[in-house]
């Protein structure tokens, strides 16, 4: 059924992943010539990647559970979180071990987790490499926050697409509901929707909470509420209007 | 007991796909990398190298691995599902099918790019295209077979309530993210540039002077996987293996809340070991200049 | 706009009015005639509005995106794979059949503009196009999903789409591998010389390519009748434009040779 609080929920959803990408540490191609601090790879992929495993851990949660709200989301932060620490862990034992390079930012002077001194640790010509403490606490927060959000999308769409007549079925030798299928396909969507803007807020590489470029967060929020607001609201009219399901 | 074998399988599927990947990519030296080979030129580097720009790894292997499972599933619509080999052989059409169109939008991507840098005196050399091509394919292949084969189990087992292709999606994009961020390094910093001094990042005004002179001859993308293999590409593949393993492993060994609980104690003994490395690359490497410098 | 190159107006022609009759003509050929030998035409309806997408992101991505040229197609395939369903579920609901791939063509240009203007005014990109880039690229995403999703299923009427494209797992397929097509070629061509006719020919042979993984899965569906026919189109098509594709790149590089060392100074004027 069409339900206002589900509304909410995407738009929620799509604050949090805007919100997640910002948190992300991102290098972008300049990371894998250990020229940038953070993780090698675009702000939107980085952050499809690690949200979408959480939106895996969110789906079993979700049909393991019956549809339990608390554990469905939570288990879509912790998935993300851990699909992020060991990627940017992995990833710190190629720079330390492969690229023989301490781990190390240019835009503080001291990490303002570990307290550590930065500057003398970037090589000539570079603006830090590897994901130091702050940064990689930063990444589990951010995918935390993005897994999150990507679980509300999912819960919101996969609880209203399983009150329409008809969607609980399968079709033929393929396994999936059509809600789940709905529902997945529609949350990688508004996923999208949501973290291309903000990485379009970013342009390029962000560290962390602590890079200026941080403060920027506002102007995602707006966009990635408007942007969900409408996706959320197309994604929902369906329910309305399929009131005797197929 | 059958769930921790189907998930050991995923896990080892997993680290398969992530070495081939890694090698695949520097093979084509897509996404990260990619940035040098395209700059060379404009700064008078002339080069032998492949250049591979199907977008990032991250857009590219879902690419593959939604082509891969929905040929899969056309052949099994003939074959039916009820039997093992034919699940298999469905999987091997699959990932093969995948990559021919793997090595058509890899040659596309080579010549589109030459030919735009045309200015440059870019030449585009045809049996650079002829011997590496094939060689991409070939890692694409088993990379992608991997990516299929896991789907295929996590779907029979259960694990997850997704259909086969969006299943396939995400993990391909999770194994090119992984890719991207791990393998890519040791290629960028390392194999790129290693007439410069290790131990440092690449400085910023030598962007583009890649070593275009192998041992022998002109360096060429396919001596590029060779060294990648020895680090690089292993690396990757145990990121990955990782990556999928344990995100399973906290949904099968426990269940219900204790997941969660398990997932927050796995991410702390990472940050833990994070913690160790970075102090220890600190000690061990120490400091680029002194203090009294700045 | 260079010479002899083909202006936005007029691909912009080609992909609506190409796209909405293929997808028109697959559709009640196959229902007047029960059958799903005509899911092709659905397919050369895409690869049309693949060719007006694939200029859209090479007109916009050539400003420089910041972030890759991918992310614009991610973006404008998320908005047009919603707009398309609830298109469908509106068409469905008020019986008018016929209008849905309108429906969902005006649904996407909502969503494409909204996120254009987001993207131009809330997060000031400093993109002149960047609204109606987006609302092209997101109208021209829907007319791909659509067209591909009418060639598996054999028709768009919102059950059978579900049914057949959504449940089973396909729509994803569609999502990337369309996308895919669309955003490439401009990706691929990437660099200073760069030429539209070279970059909509790619554009062609990838919506090709497309085409043909859309015939596989359309065989898991329908079977010989919907597969057989697209994939010979596709296979025949992508030769077509992939080997002027081939022409147009010996004529634009600055040497094709079949091996050799790297020029001298000298040699590279």
């Amino acid at each position: 059924m069409f339900s206002l609080l589900y509304w909410v929920w995407i738009i929620l959803g799509g604050i949090l992943i805007g919100a997640g990408v910002h948190f992300i540490p991102v290098g972008g191609a300049p990371a894998a010539m250990s020229q940038a601090t953070g993780v090698g790879t675009g702000t939107t992929m980085l952050a499809a990647a690690s949200g979408l495993t959480g939106l895996i851990g969110a789906g079993s949660a979700y049909a393991a559970t019956g549809g339990d709200f608390g554990y469905t989301i939570v288990m879509g932060g912790i998935s993300a979180a851990l699909m992020i620490s060991i990627l940017a862990f992995i990833a710190n034992v190629m720079y330390v071990y492969g690229a023989g390079v301490p781990l190390a930012s240019a835009k503080v002077k001291y990490d303002p987790i570990s307290k550590w001194r930065q500057d003398l640790y970037v090589s000539r010509g570079t603006e830090g490499h590897g994901t130091p403490m702050s940064s990689f606490i930063s990444g589990i927060i951010g995918a935390f926050l993005a897994g999150v959000g990507g679980a509300l999308v999912y819960f919101a769409l996969a609880a209203s697409y399983a009150g329409i007549p008809g969607f609980g079925a399968t079709f033929a030798g393929y396994p999936a509901p059509y809600y789940v299928s709905l529902a997945a396909a529609f949350a990688i969507g508004i996923f999208f929707l949501n973290c291309v803007m903000a990485s379009y807020n970013i342009g390029g590489t962000i560290e962390g909470f602590h890079d200026p470029k941080f403060r920027r967060l506002p102007k995602s929020i707006l966009a990635s509420l408007v942007v969900s607001a409408v996706g959320g609201l197309f994604a929902l009219l369906i329910v309305v209007m399929l009131p005797g399901g197929i | 007991m059958v769930e921790l074998g189907a998930l050991t399988l995923v896990g080892a599927a997993a680290l398969i796909a992530g070495v081939a990947e890694d090698l695949e990519s520097d093979v084509g030296s897509q996404s990260n990398p990619n940035s040098q080979v395209q700059l060379a030129p404009q700064m008078g580097y002339l080069h032998r190298l492949y250049n591979k720009a199907i977008s990032g790894e991250p857009a590219s292997y879902p690419f593959y691995a939604a082509i891969g499972a929905s040929t899969a599933l056309a052949v099994l619509s003939i074959t039916g599902n009820s039997s093992l080999i034919g699940v298999f052989f469905a999987l091997v059409a699959g990932a093969f099918v995948t990559s021919l169109i793997h090595g058509v939008y890899a040659t596309t991507s080579y010549m589109g790019r030459l030919a735009s840098q045309s200015r440059f005196g870019q030449p585009i050399y045809m049996d650079v295209l002829r011997t590496h091509t094939p060689v991409l394919m070939a890692h694409g292949f088993v990379a992608n077979f991997s990516v299929l084969l896991l789907t295929w189990v996590i779907i029979a087992q259960h694990f997850s309530p997704f259909p086969f292709v969006v299943l396939a999606f995400i993990w391909g994009i999770a194994l090119g993210g992984v890719g991207s961020a791990v393998g890519d390094v040791h290629l960028g910093t390392d194999r790129y540039y290693q007439d410069r001094p290790y131990g440092s990042g690449v400085n910023a005004a030598h962007s583009g002077s890649v070593v275009r002179k192998a041992e022998s001859g002109l360096r060429n993308s396919i001596d590029c996987a060779w060294f990648c293999s020895k680090f690089g590409g292993p690396l990757t593949g145990l990121g990955f293996g990782l990556v999928v393993y344990l995100h399973f492993w906290k949904e099968v060994v426990v269940t219900g809340w204790w997941s969660v609980l398990a997932g927050v104690i796995i991410v702390v003994i990472f940050i833990i070991m994070n913690t160790y490395l970075e102090r220890y690359s600190r000690q061990r490497y120490g400091t680029y200049k002194a203090e009294a410098e700045e | 706009m260079a010479e002899g190159e083909r202006s936005p107006r007029q691909l912009l022609t080609i992909g609506v009015v190409g796209g909405l009759i293929g997808i028109y003509l697959a559709n009640y050929l196959n229902s007047t005639t029960g059958t799903a030998w005509f899911s092709f035409f659905a397919g050369l309806g895409a690869v049309l509005a693949v060719f007006w997408g694939a200029d859209a992101v090479r007109r916009v991505a050539s400003y420089g995106l910041g972030t890759g040229v991918p992310s614009i197609g991610l973006l404008s395939l998320g908005a047009g794979q919603v707009a398309v369903l609830l298109g469908l579920a509106v068409a469905m609901n008020y019986s008018i059949h016929w209008a849905a791939p309108i429906i969902a063509l005006i649904l996407a240009a909502i969503i494409g503009l909204v996120s254009g203007v987001m993207a131009r005014r809330v997060i000031k990109m400093n993109i002149a196009i960047m609204e109606r880039s987006m609302m092209e690229i997101a109208m021209a995403a829907s007319l791909i999903m659509l067209g591909f999703s009418t060639t598996i299923a054999g028709g768009f009427g919102f059950d059978l789409i579900m049914k057949y494209v959504v449940a089973s797992g396909f729509i994803i397929a569609v999502f990337i591998v369309g996308g895919m097509a669309m955003l490439h070629p401009f990706n691929a061509c990437l660099g200073p010389d760069e030429r539209q006719k070279r970059t909509l020919n790619l554009a062609l042979s990838t919506g090709f390519i497309a085409m043909l993984v859309a015939g596989i899965a359309a065989g898991a569906i329908n079977g010989i009748q919907a597969a057989v026919p697209t994939m010979i189109i596709a296979i025949f098509g992508w030769i077509i434009y992939y080997l002027r594709f081939f022409a147009d790149t010996k004529q634009d590089a600055a040497a094709v040779l079949s091996t050799g060392l790297l020029p001298k100074e000298e040699e590279v004027a």
